[in-house]
């Protein structure tokens, strides 16, 4: 992990420390003072290997040494694989989940078979901590978009604007192992305040890596964010019901994100030879996603008896007619 | 040691030797020795130290081999132009300011929605839209050398910027690295104009609509930086005329793009026309003959 170093001056949002431009708004990073020179100096470097002169390779791509080969590292933006900063703790306990798990079975309704709560059998609880971005930062949104609202001949109306847009402690799954569905159920069950810096488990608990390098990181979490300001624009500030060629440009300032490992129970269960699985948050059981069977019958009987009543209602129409 | 002007005379540190730093020049080669220096002037307003740098990618040979490509794919340049070989060729370390902003720009534009009339033939109303876009612009780089124009450079972007290295004398070790001859408010003028334009067709990809017209705006730049970056190019001078300047070609050193400004040749657009001519007058004869 590096340590964040001063703010960019342009955006202020935090910097890596070996990041040569601002990620955000490419502002070069500041380097240190420099000393103040008055005369021209010269310099021939040397390999501190052999003492010979070195001389940029263009096959080595860096600085080599022409007799014994040794290649000096130029300062670049490194680009590491994404690594958890903060971890969630369990507050859930696997009997908790477990119970949970029970009670959603019971709970799905009529749709699904009467003896499914007694009949699934568990196969595995496992616990993992499954991994992800939180974002914080303030943009300005500038919109364009058609909208029915305001249309004369044309089925369309041309309309922008543009609007201060803060997003706090966004949420960006960063997981392989959950689906999309999955996290969305799990997402605002954690409290983030309760982070530590290292994972608290019992042994058992899985721990999920990042498997993304910081560049492709950040571009999708801008991608996430600019989905979100998507949303947010076309849910409450463009006028009218139906859109067509939106477009946005965002201005980021102060994009704070940080890594994080969410604690959630995956459940496998059996069904009549059929494999199951449901998720549920480790820091709130109620928050709980999962497939379970629906009862074929129950859906053809229901399907049959509306059918039935409708056939009996027109029969009864036509006699009285 | 003795700095006169720009020009700089230094002692070789590794034979004693006297080496003449030329004043558009950052490095050089002992003539006794062949060791490479890097000279390091104090900072001026129009000579910045640089900042970051693009490492060269590109060899000499896979350069060379891509100017040839390139030469033969030009089929109305000067007779002989495909024989010659290069007569001068150079891996330079090109001067350029990279340029970034925060662009916040008004705009004002009639906007084309389509309709179908009653004829059911297409028709279009056109409705007025004013509004205010903000952006980064970035990744814009200018020449700062008075030897390559800013065209030229244009015809070898792009360069991948995320390998950009912060300068260090090692990297232009061995290299012919230009000093800037151009002055900085110079290239940020024409980092702005490019800014300016490169705003212009975010808005057209930007405006609702089937289609815009009279879009106008006014962008104000803010927040600026510009920084000294030294692009990897390598550069061919080929002689097809004694007569004549050489022509120029550029390869990009990071990525192998080529460009270059060769000459029509007017002897083949002139026997090309008198082919056509012919074919058109014996076409016509045989015509005349059939009839």
């Amino acid at each position: 992990m590096t340590t964040p170093s001063a703010p960019c001056p342009r955006c202020d949002s935090p910097l890596e420390q070996d990041d040569l431009r601002c990620p955000i708004c490419s502002q070069a990073t500041p380097v240190g003072a420099q000393p103040d020179r008055k005369d021209a100096t010269v310099e021939v470097l040397r390999c501190d290997g052999c003492g010979s002169a070195v001389s940029y390779s263009e096959k080595a791509r860096a600085p080599k040494c022409a007799f014994c080969g040794s290649v000096l590292r130029l300062e670049t933006t490194s680009d590491p694989m994404e690594q958890t900063e903060h971890f969630l703790p369990f507050t859930v306990t696997r009997d908790q989940a477990t119970g949970a798990y029970r009670g959603w079975l019971r709970g799905l309704g009529f749709f699904r078979p009467s003896d499914l709560a007694s009949a699934a059998r568990l196969e595995s609880l496992k616990a993992l901590w499954w991994v992800g971005w939180v974002f914080q930062a303030d943009a300005l949104v500038s919109w364009a978009a058609d909208s029915d609202h305001g249309a004369r001949r044309a089925a369309w109306a041309p309309h922008a604007g543009q609007l201060e847009m803060p997003f706090r402690d966004i949420l960006v799954p960063a997981t392989r192992g959950l689906s999309e569905p999955e996290t969305a159920q799990l997402t605002n069950s954690y409290r983030l305040d309760t982070a530590r810096t290292e994972p608290l488990g019992d042994g058992e608990t899985i721990v999920e890596q990042f498997d993304l390098r910081r560049s492709a990181a950040r571009r999708q979490v801008s991608e996430a964010m600019g989905r979100l300001a998507e949303q947010r624009v076309k849910d409450g500030h463009i006028p009218g019901s139906r859109f067509r060629n939106f477009a946005a440009a965002i201005l980021l300032r102060r994009l704070v994100t940080l890594r994080y490992a969410f604690p959630a129970y995956v459940i496998a269960y059996r069904y009549r030879g059929r494999l199951f699985r449901t998720v549920i948050s480790g820091q709130d059981p109620t928050r709980i996603l999962g497939h379970a069977p629906y009862s074929g019958w129950k859906i053809v009987g229901t399907i049959g008896g509306i059918l039935l009543a409708l056939a009996l209602i027109v029969g009864l129409l036509a006699l009285l007619g | 040691m003795s700095a006169t002007e720009q020009r700089v005379r230094a002692s070789c540190r590794s034979c004693g030797a006297e080496i003449l730093f030329e004043s558009l020049q950052r490095t050089a080669r002992c003539p006794y020795c062949d060791s490479p220096s890097v000279v390091d002037r104090p900072e001026t307003p129009d000579r910045p130290d640089p900042v970051f740098g693009l490492g060269f990618a590109v060899t000499h040979e896979e350069a060379t081999r891509r100017m040839r490509r390139w030469i033969r794919g030009r089929k109305m340049g000067p007779f002989g132009l495909k024989d010659r070989a290069a007569e001068k060729v150079k891996g330079i370390y090109l001067p350029t300011y990279l340029y970034s902003a925060t662009a916040y720009t008004t705009y004002a534009a009639s906007i084309a929605e389509h309709y179908k009339g009653d004829d059911r033939e297409r028709k279009t109303e056109y409705r007025d839209l004013d509004g205010r876009h903000a952006t980064y612009v970035a990744d814009i780089l200018v020449t700062a050398s008075r030897g390559i124009p800013n065209d030229e450079i244009e015809g070898i972007e792009p360069f991948d910027l995320g390998a950009l290295v912060r300068y260090t004398p090692a990297l232009v070790s061995g290299w012919i690295a230009e000093e800037p001859s151009r002055t900085q408010e110079e290239c940020r003028d024409l980092a702005r104009q490019e800014a300016t334009a490169h705003v212009a067709e975010l808005l057209r990809g930007f405006l609702p609509g089937d289609g815009v017209r009279g879009l106008r705006h006014q962008t104000v730049l803010e927040d600026e930086s510009v920084d000294l970056t030294l692009a990897p190019v390598w550069v061919f001078a080929i002689r097809y005329d004694d007569e004549k300047p050489p022509i120029r070609v550029l390869v990009n050193g990071q990525t192998g793009k080529v460009f270059g400004k060769v000459p029509l040749s007017w002897a083949k657009v002139g026997l090309i026309a008198a082919g056509i001519l012919t074919l058109i007058g014996l076409a016509r004869l045989l015509v005349w003959l059939l009839r």
